[in-house]
């Protein structure tokens, strides 16, 4: 009981002095403040998906009013850029070998006979696809310009649409499928898990480099006591990034939280725990701030890459699918995902609770077992 | 809490490794309770390392004693209770300011928030330095430093204090100032266990050893050791045993 209330008493004094030794901190305090008003402000623009901008040359062999009425067809898109009209086939593909164009449309000589004889387009499509995810966008884009036509001109149809199935597709969640929705929570997530993954180990280690841990080594004050401590500030700054973060989605892009605010504020209390594990587990195994910094930085690139912030996580490949489970940051992306954008509750997605719990109280079980005040 | 011969820390046969590199050569000694004890050896001679074992941050590779009572295999916590430790290296916090190192080390020893309310006014105070009781460590000369780990090391009362070389890099004036509280701690019953390579010092000790190649070469009173090698001072029984070091 007695030793109870010691550890008590020294974990305020050691917490006095986290919070004092931040609030010092040449750097830190604004870095906290930067940090999230930057990733917010910068990086939905930046991270961008949408496809826009996509260079077309047109090989116009007919040269006809239906051929013309193609081109514009394309170009009013608003997709596209057309870069060029030539006759020459060659001369195009020079361009897209000098990556001045991304796609080729061939318009054949007899595109306008056969569009008013036989109701078909005979063209051809060249799609420069280095960067695969562009290429393949582009070509649908360019495909569904030539449905627009084909149906907006009587007789024409494109070969393979029979025209007997029409699909509708309504889009849940995100209608515009506006990029920058989708990522804002996945920016909080990084901004959170970068500060507060980076700041403890790094923390500790100046302790370990200052030789200020041996003095405090040599007190009776208790490991766990030591280690909470440190992580309580970082707890607070995460806290603080969480708001200042849903503050600029709603002032700046008019984004809310569909969800309950609450439910974002719990799996970032959960996330803490690992990310703030990670930290002086990292630590303990490490003398220098250079060698924190390196390890730190390895798992946040491996946690980051296979998180499914960037690239769903369905698409990978199952043994990458089997390493996302260990993986913090992909429950805790899922969850703020899932809150901010389709509103769930705690309860509908219990298995992030539960993975960021079971991964969190390892961390720090093993953080506090690993800090050894006796070497 | 000392043995039925009083001594305060006991050592029998302790070793420690590094590797193939053995820093303490099963080493022997006992420290007796209200005395200062010096204990002398050459940079690299083993006595941090020793050091560290009896406060409890190290464990030893063989051998057993008890310090205060405590074993030093296994009881490092309760140890740690009743020592206070001052680093080769300072190790007080730079960026917080005197009174805030006094509050903060004073709480975690469980001295109560009225105790230490009063400890910081009293410390700076009998070290001369009530004005820079509100500026941060850093900004301390060394010497100041020095004293003011000290006394931090000794907020708790503890009944022993462990201090290596705490007068390295100080000047002599302030090294005579540091020497009376290290006297005025022993007369007030706390055994001080100190390393030193100023052998002035060595003179102010009740007892001495002198460490070579991880081993104690020899162990007395001052004028024990100056009889025995039929020198006129320390610093000549020092160099005495001291070269006949193989491992540097």
């Amino acid at each position: 009981m007695k030793t109870g209330i010691k550890t008590l008493e020294s974990v305020v004094f050691l917490l006095e002095k986290e919070f004092k030794q931040f609030f010092r901190d040449p750097g830190l305090p604004k870095m906290v403040i930067m940090f999230p008003v930057l990733m917010m402000l910068v990086f939905p623009y930046a991270v961008s998906m949408d496809i826009k901008n996509i260079n077309l040359a047109v090989v116009d062999n007919c040269r006809s009013t239906e051929s013309d009425e193609l081109v514009k067809n394309c170009t009013s898109s608003g997709y596209f850029n057309l870069v060029t009209i030539c006759d020459d086939p060659s001369e195009a593909m020079v361009m897209m070998e000098k990556n001045d164009v991304d796609a080729i449309l061939t318009i054949n000589p007899d595109f306008s006979r056969n569009l008013v004889k036989e109701g078909t387009m005979s063209l051809g499509i060249n799609i420069n696809t280095v960067n695969g995810t562009k290429g393949n966008i582009g070509a649908g884009y360019l495909n569904s310009c030539m449905m627009k036509f084909a149906s907006s001109s009587d007789s024409a149809s494109v070969e393979p649409v029979s025209g007997s199935i029409v699909t509708s597709t309504k889009y849940y969640y995100n209608p515009y499928m506006d990029y920058k929705v989708f990522m804002v929570p996945a920016l909080i997530v990084i901004a959170i898990t970068m500060i507060t993954g980076f700041f403890p180990a790094l923390n500790i280690v100046s302790e370990k480099e200052r030789g200020t841990i041996e003095q405090i080594n040599v007190t009776p004050v208790k490991k766990s006591a030591f280690i909470i401590c440190k992580l309580i500030p970082y707890w607070l700054v995460a806290f603080f990034i969480l708001t200042a973060c849903l503050l600029i989605a709603k002032v700046v892009f008019g984004y809310r939280c569909a969800g309950d605010l609450s439910a974002l504020y719990l799996f970032t209390t959960l996330h803490i725990i690992v990310t703030a594990g990670l930290g002086p587990l990292i630590s303990n195994y490490s003398e220098n701030a250079q060698q924190s910094m390196f390890i730190t930085w390895f798992f946040m690139m491996i946690f980051m890459l296979v998180s499914g912030i960037f690239t769903p996580i369905s698409s990978m490949p199952a043994w990458a699918r089997a390493i996302t489970y260990f993986n913090p940051m992909r429950y805790y992306a899922d969850a703020m995902r899932s809150v901010f954008l389709k509103g769930s509750t705690v309860i509908d997605v219990w298995y992030d609770a539960a993975g960021l719990a079971v991964i969190g109280a390892s961390m720090l079980i093993a953080a506090i077992r690993g800090y050894r005040k006796t070497t | 809490m000392t043995g039925e011969n009083g001594n305060i820390i006991e050592i029998n046969g302790l070793t420690k490794r590094f590797g193939s590199f053995t820093a303490v050569d099963n080493i022997s000694f006992h420290v007796r309770k209200g005395e200062i004890f010096g204990f002398l050896g050459a940079n690299g001679a083993g006595k941090t390392t020793a050091m560290k074992i009896l406060c409890g941050l190290s464990l030893p590779t063989s051998g057993e004693g008890t310090v205060n009572g405590f074993s030093i295999n296994g009881e490092q916590e309760q140890i740690k209770r009743h020592i206070g430790y001052m680093s080769q290296k300072f190790s007080l916090y730079p960026d917080l300011k005197v009174w805030e190192n006094i509050r903060l080390f004073g709480g975690i020893y469980g001295l109560g928030f009225k105790e230490l309310r009063k400890k910081c006014v009293s410390i700076p105070e009998s070290l001369g330095m009530e004005d820079y009781a509100d500026k941060s460590v850093s900004s301390l000369p060394l010497g100041w430093k020095q004293k003011l780990a000290f006394s931090i090391a000794m907020i708790h009362n503890p009944e022993i204090v462990f201090l290596d070389e705490p007068t390295g890099g100080v000047d002599p004036e302030t090294r005579r100032m540091f020497w009376e509280m290290i006297c005025g701690a022993a007369e007030n019953g706390t055994t001080v266990f100190v390393t030193t390579h100023y052998m002035d010092e060595a003179e102010y000790c009740d007892r001495v050893s002198i460490m070579v190649d991880g081993r104690i070469a020899d162990i007395g009173s001052p004028e024990e050791l100056k009889g025995r090698y039929g020198e006129p001072d320390m610093d000549s029984v020092f160099r005495k045993l001291a070269t006949k070091a193989k491992r540097f």
